[in-house]
């Protein structure tokens, strides 16, 4: 088997055991390349009720009265005053700042956002240990798929031809965009 | 055939559900903490100065969590709250461990912003946690954080 032929054979099938990866990579980066625009992990609900005035100095009655009128059964994690007028009532995944003793509420609800919570928990490495291996023979197969892609073709549309003006002009557009940036 | 691809359907939907363990009780984020015994935080934030620079524990409720990177939490020990600021990616706190109880471990540092930085601060922190509640913009004077190197989360 020539050489070129084995790295057609190579570029194949590393091209398809990274298909999955590549995707998810792809998807969470765009996803977290937005950060400023959207929480690309959860999802956050807030709303805000008018309680009416509040007991001060019993911020167990405070909570209950919140948690009465929210229709919540769940015992809290915490109180805890975060201000002399702001009582957070920390519930799973849910929380509640009541302003005492006005009684505006905002209600604040998390959620992981389903595909995309798991996808990034990939691509940031968020896991550590084992996956930051795993992540790092991915790399090595992406050098090897564009290394590999750049030689597996002969005549015209290879390197020798079209190819090396591609190849050069992906090079430049970072360059480029850093010389425009420093 | 057809059960092969209802086994791949399933495994897939299988794989991409199921709930990934980030903050059960006890996790440890970074070095976690290895000193015995926590400082309470306002003995930190009254005589901050005897502590500059040395490493300090401190255990308390999560009542804020940065919401889209996890780069810091502020930890409130009785009335009295400081945050937790770790390297960005390096640690990462989840919004869902927010009400939970924390120990926390790092260095204390004092964080001087002038009049003009906290304006430039001001503006790029709006511009990057826009529409977080729990946000709060950096003010101008001499405040105190813990630069984290571990956390144990309850």
């Amino acid at each position: 088997m020539s050489w070129r032929r084995l790295l057609v054979v190579l570029h194949r099938d590393i091209g398809y055991l990274c298909a999955g990866l590549t995707v998810i990579y792809a998807v969470s980066g765009i996803a977290v390349n937005h950060v400023g625009d959207w929480n690309p992990n959860y999802d956050v609900r807030r709303s805000q009720l008018e309680l009416g005035t509040l007991p001060t100095g019993d911020d167990s009655a405070a909570a209950r009265i919140a948690l009465e009128k929210l229709r919540i059964t769940d015992k809290p994690r915490a109180l805890v005053r975060i201000s002399p007028a702001h009582l957070r009532v920390f519930l799973e995944n849910r929380t509640l700042t009541i302003e005492i003793p006005a009684g505006h509420l905002e209600d604040e609800q998390v959620s992981r956002r389903p595909v995309f919570f798991q996808m990034n928990f990939l691509h940031l490495n968020h896991g550590k240990g084992i996956w930051t291996w795993f992540a790092d023979l991915y790399a090595v197969a992406l050098l090897l798929l564009a290394l590999s892609g750049i030689v597996i073709l002969r005549g015209p549309r290879g390197l020798g031809g079209r190819g090396k003006w591609l190849v050069l002009a992906g090079l430049a557009i970072p360059l480029l965009f850093l010389w425009w940036k420093a | 055939m057809i059960s092969k691809h209802v086994f791949l359907g399933a495994a897939l939907a299988l794989g991409l559900s199921f709930p990934l363990a980030e903050a059960a009780d006890g996790t440890k984020y970074g070095s976690g903490v290895a000193l015995s015994s926590p400082t309470p935080v306002s003995s930190l934030l009254a005589k901050p100065e005897a502590y500059l620079g040395k490493t300090v524990r401190v255990d308390g409720v999560i009542t804020a969590v940065c919401e889209k990177r996890g780069c810091w939490m502020q930890i409130t020990d009785t009335d009295k709250a400081i945050r937790i600021k770790v390297e960005d990616g390096v640690i990462v706190f989840p919004l869902t461990a927010m009400g939970k109880r924390a120990s926390a471990e790092g260095t204390l540092e004092a964080v001087h912003l002038s009049s003009e930085q906290a304006e430039a601060e001001a503006k790029r922190h709006a511009e990057e946690h826009k529409g977080e509640a729990k946000s709060e913009a950096p003010r101008a004077g001499t405040t105190y954080q813990i630069r984290g190197t571990g956390a144990v989360v309850y």
